[in-house]
């Protein structure tokens, strides 16, 4: 499994993208939207974790182009809302949509990677 | 029909809930990152208790995050407590140097969000003036959103209190303001806010102003 962490808080994003490298999962971080565009032209991802606000692209937008450029990329939304605000926007935008809220345990980011990237039609 | 007291009131509970929505979130943004190096920390203590090396140059790395952030929130928190005390008196002595650094302070997520910079440029001596300080923080909170609307992305707006004005207080852009629909300076909220503060203001887009000029409500 790929992943790439999308967080204008390098400081959350770095630590994020270890801990899930300690867990066999190779993770990549950057901190703005434009940064993940350049990066997935370069590199293949399984999935993206998104921060919904960022400066300049926040998440919704920054899924719109990264879903265009990979279609078969899977998206979780963190944010930083302690309610379901950010993600009623973001389901708003563009349908259903898999979201967390900071601060995240990382066990539930990995069970949810799971879920998403678990082929289709297992466990049904 | 909406009285004036219905435009103050409702102007003042969205800025409220605006500024701690702003607030909270980046509360959770210092506890997130707080948690994930704590974590951190605990994966490379789990890592030495088997056996293998620990990195001590980045595990003080990992405990320096971990004090800046608490450093933030605390920060974070400090103004939200000023920022909730200022509801304390309708009317009282307010030096408008510390209002305006506790605007930008507010003010300051709202700005990076938009990518335009904040600086404060306080005057010398404390002006001090009485006024209605919850009031006042909203009015001047909807003036520096006019006016971070108004500016492109990576520009700088200075709140600046004037000492040769008493009672001025002006948002300065190093560029002109971006023209903005003629109805969206003053909206009602500043007209109302304005008249009950005996406030006078003004937008120059052409200078990149926005400004305010306070009355002694004594």
């Amino acid at each position: 499994m790929r992943v790439l962490l999308v967080d204008d808080e390098a400081d959350l994003a770095s630590a994020l993208a270890e801990r899930l490298e300690m867990r066999g999962i190779e993770a990549d971080w950057v901190t703005t939207g434009q940064e993940a565009l350049d990066r997935v032209a370069t590199r293949q991802y399984d999935l993206a974790v998104l921060d919904v606000r960022m400066p300049k692209m926040g998440g919704g937008e920054v899924r719109d182009q990264l879903q265009a450029r990979c279609p078969n990329m899977k998206f979780i939304f963190l944010t930083g809302y302690g309610s379901e605000i950010d993600f009623k926007e973001i389901s708003n935008r563009s349908g259903e949509a898999s979201y967390l809220v900071k601060p995240i345990d990382i066990q539930d980011l990995i069970q949810r990677m799971n879920e998403l990237l678990k082929p289709q039609g297992e466990g049904q | 029909m909406k009285t004036e007291l219905d435009i103050i009131a409702q102007a003042g509970l969205r800025y409220f809930g605006r500024t701690t929505a702003s607030i909270s979130h980046e509360l959770k943004n210092a506890l997130a990152i707080i948690r994930e190096n704590a974590g951190l920390m605990d994966d490379y203590l789990a890592m030495a208790e088997k056996g293998l090396p620990i990195d001590m140059a980045k595990f003080k790395v990992l405990t320096g995050r971990i004090e800046g952030q608490t450093r933030r929130a605390d920060g974070l928190i400090k103004n939200m407590n000023r920022f909730a005390h200022s509801v304390d008196e309708p009317l009282r002595k307010v030096n408008l140097n510390e209002m305006v650094e506790l605007l930008a302070a507010l003010s300051h997520r709202e700005a990076a969000m938009r990518q335009v910079g904040l600086q404060v440029a306080q005057c010398q001596q404390p002006v001090v003036l009485v006024t209605a300080p919850y009031l006042l923080l909203t009015l001047l909170g909807h003036c520096l959103t006019y006016a971070l609307t108004a500016v492109n992305a990576g520009g700088t707006i200075i709140l600046k209190v004037q000492g040769d004005t008493p009672g001025a207080i002006v948002f300065e852009s190093l560029n002109r303001l971006a023209a903005l629909p003629p109805d969206a300076f003053p909206d009602e909220r500043v007209t109302v806010l304005a008249e009950a503060l005996g406030a006078h203001y003004q937008a120059d887009s052409a200078a990149g102003k926005v400004g305010l000029t306070l009355k002694n409500l004594q």
